[in-house]
């Protein structure tokens, strides 16, 4: 019974800790159960190993969040998203017009170089955040499709569809042709 | 320069200290216990090891591969020293403790 919940516990830690560290980690926790097992009992020393890998879990997984490239990555891509809704908001401030400024092709027009701008730098940033700059956009879009009052006209969802996520792209393309030509 | 400058934490402080205590036997579990038995704190493996991790990403300590051992089921150890980084970062932590409890009484020695 302790062998069965020692692996349980042990299986279900290693799967939570940095990769890097499993090994040593765990064959330090290894080392002093068996320590334990011999000066004391089985069910103390089982007892210490398993309240060491309750205790244990948030430090290390905050280890493995810290280290993980991606939030990294999500960070410049949020950065973008933000800006590109700020670049938005000044287009559609800019144009003038006295119905519906936002349904504007302009906007369209003027919004795609931008989006292409801010992939091309958030890919400087970070390799991969154009892309998930496009697909950010991409589900915000089919978000407020979905659940959107407003009834803007369907050229206008549909460019959208296309404009946004297509644009980081290109950034992110443009981006990763930058070292072939220098 | 910069990193000798940097303050350290108070756990960072005591976990450095133990690994250059225990010097060339400073690995995980080791460091865990020598703080215990100078402490009396009991802390979990895992927050010495993210403690050691933060102090290596800091380039106060270096880790290195040990051998696997049959005690630990055929697993390797990390030991841990402390760099010229390291030693420095403690040498300016005291500085700053010594400097602010110089002529505080009730705090025992000096």
């Amino acid at each position: 019974m302790h062998h069965l919940a020692l692996h349980v516990a042990t299986w279900i830690f290693s799967r939570l800790v940095p990769e890097d560290d499993r090994e040593p980690l765990i064959g330090d926790l290894v080392e002093e159960y068996a320590l334990r097992v011999n000066a004391a009992s089985s069910s103390a020393a089982l007892k210490w190993y398993l309240q060491q890998i309750c205790a244990s879990t948030p430090p290390l997984l905050w280890v493995r969040l810290t280290r993980a490239a991606w939030l990294a990555t999500l960070g410049v891509a949020l950065l973008a998203y933000f800006a590109v809704g700020v670049m938005q908001l000044i287009i559609h401030w800019a144009i003038p017009s006295a119905s519906a400024p936002v349904y504007n092709p302009l906007g369209l027009v003027i919004i795609f170089p931008v989006v292409v701008l801010i992939g091309y730098f958030a890919e400087r940033f970070r390799r991969r955040a154009a892309i998930l700059l496009g697909a950010m956009m991409l589900l915000a879009i089919t978000a407020m499709t979905v659940w959107a009052t407003e009834n803007a006209p369907l050229w206008y969802r549909a460019a959208y569809f296309f404009v946004g996520p297509a644009a980081a792209f290109i950034g992110s393309a443009l981006r990763s042709l930058r070292p072939a030509r220098s | 320069m910069k990193k000798r400058e940097e303050p350290l934490g108070s756990l960072e402080h005591i976990v450095l200290l133990a690994v250059m205590r225990l010097g060339e036997e400073a690995y995980g579990i080791t460091v865990r216990r020598e703080i215990e038995s100078a402490t009396g704190r009991d802390l979990s493996i895992g927050a010495v090891y993210a403690t050691l991790v933060r102090l290596e990403s800091k380039g106060f300590v270096k880790s290195y591969a040990g051998e696997p051992t049959a005690e630990r089921g055929g697993r390797a150890k990390r030991y841990f020293r402390v760099t010229a980084d390291g030693k420095g970062a403690l040498r300016n932590t005291h500085e700053i403790i010594q400097k602010m409890s110089a002529g505080l009484k009730g705090l025992g020695a000096t």
